[in-house]
């Protein structure tokens, strides 16, 4: 073994007693805080937006009612109901509705999505050989 | 928890919702991701920042984790990244080039006199131009193991060898005089 040799040898073995470098003191518990012990919230980002329109909703008409704006709103959902019944009380729609949901399901019965599986170059490779 | 072993059932443990293993995971490599920013870095605070960062990130993107893969490697690769990132970053932000030696007002040879092994060597290290530096310190934490080495630095085994081989020449050179001993 020549003299170099012998040096890196030790100097693989110094490198491999070299002790690692010391992490400041709070450094795993604010890694774990921002990870597997993250505090987790009750409730989903959908839930909380759904309870916030819900409140929004609640107030707008708390505040309607409050402003004498009650036979405004009375007259505007007698309105919207009266256009529904109308709508679903006529032939034509429940025949384009039927229409539509055939179609759908007919197109559904196509395979169109289906995802074509993309071979690595080297299988490839490997097929040609 | 600690008597699993095996880096990749921590891993499926924590997907299943269980924190203890990825805490354990955190456990046994914090300190080694630690090391390996500081020693690209240079900066405790930044080095601070990058383990936290490639936690968080290695946490996020767990399900991307391949089966069979060291996590080990996984993990010094996003840390790897972001100390480029940040490096880049500070390249940017200075109109200055980055040193390439920790403290260039110094030598370490100057800096070796009166200091003990460990810390002669350490300085050595943070004398090597920043490639080396990098090979030297995931040769240093990984061992002899170049596939993993070249994995986390993206590049083919042969350069890695190569840097390590300039790497440990160029330490040789910047302790000779100081005979290097097991610390």
């Amino acid at each position: 073994m020549s003299m170099d040799e012998r040096s890196l040898d030790a100097l693989d073995r110094a490198l491999f007693a070299l002790p690692l470098e010391e992490p400041p003191a709070d450094l795993r518990s604010s890694i774990l805080l921002a990870t597997a012990y993250r505090p987790v919230s009750p409730f989903s980002f959908w839930e909380i937006a759904v309870a916030g329109a819900l409140g929004a909703v609640t107030v707008w008409l708390v505040a309607l009612l409050v402003m004498g704006g009650g036979s405004l709103f009375t007259h505007t959902v007698n309105a919207i109901v009266a256009t529904l019944a109308g709508a679903l009380s006529n032939a034509a729609t429940w025949e384009w509705l039927v229409a539509g949901s055939a179609t759908a399901v007919w197109l559904s019965l196509f395979t169109f999505s289906q995802p074509v599986v993309a071979r690595s170059h080297r299988s490839a490779r490997e097929n040609v050989r | 928890m600690k008597a699993i072993s095996e880096d990749g059932e921590l891993v499926e443990l924590t997907l299943r919702g269980n924190p203890e293993a990825f805490a354990t995971l955190v456990e046994r490599y914090d300190r080694a991701v630690y090391h390996l920013s500081y020693r690209m870095l240079h900066h405790v605070e930044d080095a601070r920042d990058v383990t936290q960062e490639a936690f968080f990130k290695a946490f996020r993107s767990l399900r991307t984790f391949k089966p069979g893969a060291k996590f080990s490697t996984w993990i010094f690769a996003i840390a790897y990244h972001a100390c480029c990132d940040r490096l880049s970053r500070r390249k940017h932000d200075s109109s200055d080039e980055l040193p390439d030696r920790a403290d260039p007002s110094q030598g370490p040879e100057q800096q070796a006199i009166a200091a003990d092994d460990a810390t002669r060597l350490r300085r050595a290290i943070d004398a090597l131009p920043e490639k080396y530096r990098t090979v030297i310190t995931l040769f240093h934490l990984q061992g002899q193991q170049y596939e993993e080495i070249a994995n986390v630095l993206g590049l083919p085994m042969g350069t890695v060898k190569t840097h390590l081989f300039r790497a440990k020449e160029q330490l040789r050179r910047l302790l000779e005089g100081t005979e290097v001993t097991e610390s």
